[in-house]
């Protein structure tokens, strides 16, 4: 897969790197990168849950639509996560359960955006044993546009 | 019959794409994602405790739950010039190669406001077995002057 090529596929190997629970300061910036979504990354997205909205492929249709042109799903945060933190985030530690989300949806990402995340650990607490952090995310495009804003329950590993 | 902010009621159903889920279905998320976490990948890594859990071996990333769940809100908002405005989820229940997974929703409410028109959905995501493996909530909106095709 071509954008998984220049990506650290290997969770362990910087896991030294990451915070744990303990050094994880609610209200503190997460490091982010800009990235480039392109129209390979959205097909790949939407082959993966079975999105077949020609929106999100034909560019004819997409053009004749309200929108102007192709599309990615609203869901796409779901790799924007990953693609705009750098290896040693600790959204990437083995072990890391996911226990809820919640997204809101302003405008759609599109190819060749440059999309920036603004993020950080919003709180952090423990329930039934259990070690959770909230995080807070927000994406933009190149033009400051938000994309769409939303927050994670995770339970960290120990 | 396409929905309309005029003709939906409490209680109306919408019924989402069923999906297979495979040791290849979830290796294509982690791939789509750039989800590696071991917990998608490594069977041996699985057979440990998570504190006072023991999956047993791989899970499905709980947001291909979310993008299943997603696609089901666009692709009945889209034909209603509606728009999918916001998903909250919580996962109940990991899910595990060979299990098969459907999302649905039911119209909970309808709600204007000072410039749109907003549906509320509760949204569910069930097993093979018809159990629950995630629960939500959905919110779209029926602006009044329509916006997709």
């Amino acid at each position: 897969m071509a954008q998984a090529e220049a990506f650290e596929t290997d969770f362990w190997k910087d896991a030294n790197l990451r915070k744990v629970w303990d050094d994880i300061v609610p209200g503190e910036p997460r490091k982010t990168i800009p990235y480039t979504l392109t129209k390979e990354a959205i097909e790949l997205y939407c082959k993966s849950v079975g999105e077949d909205h020609p929106i999100y492929f034909d560019e004819a249709y997409a053009k004749t639509t309200r929108y102007g042109g192709l599309i990615a799903p609203p869901s796409i945060h779901i790799l924007l996560m990953f693609s705009c933190t750098p290896a040693d985030d600790w959204m990437r530690s083995p072990g890391t359960v996911n226990a809820g989300q919640s997204w809101s949806y302003n405008i759609p990402a599109r190819p060749n955006d440059v999309i920036t995340l603004q993020a950080r650990a919003l709180d952090k607490f423990i329930k039934r044993e259990r070690l959770f952090v909230v995080h807070d995310n927000v994406f933009f495009n190149q033009k400051g546009d938000v994309i769409c804003s939303g927050r994670g329950w995770t339970i960290r590993p120990m | 019959m396409t929905a309309t902010f005029d003709n939906l009621s409490a209680g109306d159903i919408i019924d989402g794409p069923k999906f297979a889920v495979s040791r290849e279905s979830i290796r294509l998320f982690c791939d789509a994602s750039l989800d590696y976490n071991p917990l998608h990948l490594d069977d041996n890594y699985m057979k440990g405790n998570f504190g006072k859990t023991n999956f047993g071996g791989i899970i499905m990333h709980g947001m291909n739950n979310f993008g299943l769940i997603s696609r089901m809100i666009t692709d009945w908002a889209c034909p209603a010039g509606a728009v999918h405005r916001r998903l909250e989820t919580r996962w109940v229940k990991p899910v595990r190669p060979g299990d098969t997974i459907q999302p649905s929703g039911i119209i909970k409410a309808k709600q204007s406001t000072e410039k749109s028109r907003w549906v509320l959905i509760d949204v569910v995501v069930k097993n093979q077995a018809g159990e629950k493996v995630a629960t939500g909530e959905a919110l779209v909106e029926f602006p009044r002057d329509l916006f997709c095709q």
